[in-house]
């Protein structure tokens, strides 16, 4: 019988009680039909709960093979072809119900029915195959509450290399709940998930009796657990440990733990994803360039001769397509970290620096918000909830910022270009020794700040997971890829298309009559200024220039520095629009690319150059430390639960940007650095 | 015995926990009981953490958190 068609019928006043079968009188429904239920998928952190989500939902949440990676609840309606809708609630992995972290209790209150806002009519529990004894501990716990429940088991590809099965009927019958094998990468099994789950909400006499009476005391449960287990015959060849197969979990692991190559070889894998930012970009760059200069050139042949022309064609197409030229390396940056995410390894890398960051008062989870931090700062604060104790939690979300995330790509890579022409190959490296030096700096200051400031309370544990290591699949690798990348562009998206306007408009008008007039003709008050030193951004900008002399930059590059703070990829396109009008007179300079404007630009009335080696190593420094993100202070606040860390870091930062940059300007200049 | 002091890549079973209350709570509920059986699988660089497994999984303990591990 087709369960969605049940739910609707039954429950409807509209249905008269003639038509109704047998078992529906027998078994009314729990919840009423007209009300979208709410179902939650719980269990240990990294059993596929958000791929499962994935799979229900048709949405592009963020999953990774690392214990950890949901802290918040996300929420997202089931997809069409699966009947009547079903609101689906992600919730975090839970490993203990004691001591738990904060995104642990979080799911803990949801499940336990404590939750304000989100009240589950059942849940869907999430078993790995190959830990069945772990997992439906957990499982049991949910079971206990007395909410409808099914269990989803993933992993069963992973079973069947390693040899083992498992019969899901018997299994079934033996904890008395419904046991389904789902792949929610690929959507196996969903379709029968979704029945069994309408089943059990309209059967109120289904209970999962027997795994609800396993007790939460762990040595009885799992003594339990073992015993039910064994009797029902549904797992064939158990695995308890994998010492002696040789997998290829263990021969890996052998490689990259290793006591001498395991340090090289992380920061062989990780310099080498971030050099290849920038080789494998390269092509794509140059491509939309060029699809972004004709476009300009075409609007400005197509739409009639005047100020709209010029202000789509070098405001908008302009400004917008300084930062779309980097696009390429922020998709390839989310696409190599969602493969390194999905292949296991970041608990291997967590491992392996445990050490050092605990001496500096860090913890090692506290490398994946760190990692994470790469792609956005925002997430990455959230991450941290995985890290158990308070002290280390808050060093982590301190030096967050410093971590070099995608909005600081473009900045970097601009001046990276301008620094070493044609260079491809130095800027790859370059920049692969930023990213690094951001994680160093970040551990450093962690220590500095912590010994100085907040007090050490008492040891926390590690105790963390090593999955097993997992091939990635491509489609759901690409579509978590855009699902970020989608979300780069939102944000960063009108913060550009906005403050590019805004700038042109500013460095195309000024006040006053010394203006020479254009032919196009304007009012006495507002004159387009074909000289840029006149226009308002000009009037703006220059009251900058005491602050901006020490870091050796005019005043063109202090607006950018400014907007920056919109989004720091604004920077990019600032550098865009200034320069390009300041050689508006120049046939040949409009033509050039913004690589050769910002090369030949030099300082009002002179011709010393504003980028030099010094000049652009000294933005770099300051871009490196300056919290330019407005969204980081607020999500910190928020997290933090005052507004007493998010100003600091802002303050701090800011503040130690500009005073480094300087030092590193001066310093070079010293040595003889031009 | 202590698991420390077992030799790498051998199979032991654990006899009891010895330790901080919800530490050792925490471990229970990863499944690391008396009477299953867990080994040593390696250190990593600097010898800690170690990586043990423990049914059919791989866990990376700190040895604070492995000293309290009694082993037969
Ligand atoms: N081989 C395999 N991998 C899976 C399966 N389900 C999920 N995964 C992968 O397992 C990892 C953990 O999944 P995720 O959904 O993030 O786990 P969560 O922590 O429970 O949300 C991810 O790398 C997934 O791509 C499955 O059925 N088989
Ligand atoms: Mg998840």
């Amino acid at each position: 019988m087709d369960q969605s068609a049940l739910i609707n019928s039954s429950a409807l006043t509209t249905t008269s009680t003639e038509t109704r079968t047998a078992e529906e009188q027998a078994a009314p429904p729990v919840t009423p039909a007209d009300r979208v239920l709410t179902v939650c998928l719980a269990g240990v952190p990294n059993a596929g709960k958000t791929a499962l989500m994935n799979g229900l939902t048709g949405g592009g949440f963020h999953t990774a093979n690392y214990p950890g990676v949901t802290v918040t609840i996300s929420r997202g309606k089931s997809r069409a072809e699966l009947g009547a809708e079903i609101s689906f609630v992600d919730l975090p992995g839970v490993h203990s119900t004691v001591a738990p972290t904060i995104e642990e209790e979080l799911s803990c209150s949801v499940i336990e029915g404590r939750h304000d806002s989100i009240h589950p009519d059942a849940l869907i529990i999430v078993v790995d195959a190959t830990q069945l004894e772990r997992h439906l501990k957990f499982a049991a716990f949910v079971a206990r509450q007395g909410k409808p429940v099914v269990v989803a088991l993933t992993m069963m590809d992973l079973l069947a290399k390693s040899g083992q099965t498992i019969n899901s009927k018997k299994l079934s019958e033996a904890l008395g709940v419904a046991v389904v094998p789902v792949d929610g990468r690929t959507g196996w099994g969903v379709g029968e998930l979704m029945t069994a789950l309408r089943e059990r909400l309209t059967n109120p006499f289904i209970t999962a009796a027997v795994l609800a009476e396993i007790p939460d005391e762990p040595v009885e449960a799992y003594r339990r657990l073992r015993a039910i287990l064994d009797a029902s015959g549904a797992v064939k060849k158990s695995r308890p440990l994998m010492l002696a197969e040789n997998s290829l979990t263990a021969r890996i692991d052998k490689v990259v733990l290793h006591r001498y190559a395991g340090l090289p070889i992380f920061f062989i894998i990780l310099g080498g994803l971030f050099a290849s930012i920038f080789w494998l970009a390269q092509p794509f760059m140059d491509f939309i360039e060029w699809l972004f200069k004709e476009a300009g050139a075409l609007t400005l042949a197509v739409l009639p001769e005047g100020i709209l022309a010029r202000f789509i064609a070098e405001g908008i197409i302009g400004g917008v397509g300084a930062v779309a030229v980097f696009f390429p390396q922020i998709l390839i940056l989310f696409f190599l970290m969602t493969l390194l995410e999905d292949s296991g390894y970041l608990s291997r890398g967590a491992a392996l620096v445990d050490r050092p960051l605990s001496a500096l008062g860090l913890h090692g989870r506290s490398f994946v918000p760190m990692l994470s931090g790469f792609a956005c700062a925002i997430p990455a604060v959230l991450a941290a909830r995985t890290i158990p104790s308070k002290r280390e939690r808050l060093l982590t979300i301190w030096i967050i910022p410093l971590m070099s995330c995608s909005a600081r790509l473009p900045v970097y890579a601009l001046l990276l270009a301008a620094l070493l022409p044609g260079a491809v190959g130095k800027a790859g490296l370059a920049l692969a020794c930023i990213y690094l030096a951001s994680l160093l700096t970040g551990s450093l200051t962690a220590g500095i700040i912590g010994k100085l400031f907040i007090r050490k309370k008492s040891d926390s544990m590690l105790a963390m997971e090593m999955p097993l290591y997992r091939r990635p699949l491509i489609k759901p690798t690409l579509k978590i890829t855009w699902s970020r990348a989608s979300a780069y562009l939102k944000r960063a998206g009108a913060p550009i298309i906005i403050i590019s306007s805004i700038l042109w408009m500013l460095s195309n008008f000024g006040l006053g009559a010394q203006q020479p007039k254009r032919e196009d003709g304007t009012s006495a008050a507002f004159i387009t200024a074909s000289d840029l030193d006149h226009s308002f951004a000009a009037q703006l900008g220059q009251s900058l220039e005491p602050v901006l002399r020490p870091m050796a930059v005019d005043w063109r590059v202090g607006v950018g520095l400014i907007s920056a703070f919109a989004a720091r990829e604004v920077f990019v396109s600032t550098m865009a629009i200034v320069f390009h009008v300041a050689d508006e007179n120049n046939e040949q300079a409009q033509q050039a690319g913004l690589l050769d404007t910002m090369r030949e630009a030099t300082f009002a009335n002179s011709s010393q150059r504003v980028f030099t080696p010094s000049s652009i190593i000294g933005l770099m420094v300051f871009f490196f430390f300056s919290l330019q993100c407005l969204s980081t202070v607020s999500v910190v606040r928020a997290e933090t639960n005052s507004w007493k860390m998010a100003g600091l870091q802002l303050l701090f930062y800011t503040g130690l940007g500009y005073l480094l940059s300087v030092a590193v300007v001066q310093g070079l200049r010293v040595i003889g650095v031009a | 015995m202590k698991l420390l002091d077992a030799p790498i890549n051998t199979c032991c079973r654990i006899e009891r926990l010895d330790g901080p209350e919800t530490e050792c709570r925490r471990l229970l509920d990863l499944g690391l009981t008396p009477g299953e059986e867990m080994a040593v699988v390696q250190a990593v660089p600097f010898g800690d953490p170690l990586v043990v497994e423990v049914r059919g999984m791989r866990l990376a303990l700190r040895r604070r958190e492995a000293a309290w591990i009694r082993v037969l």
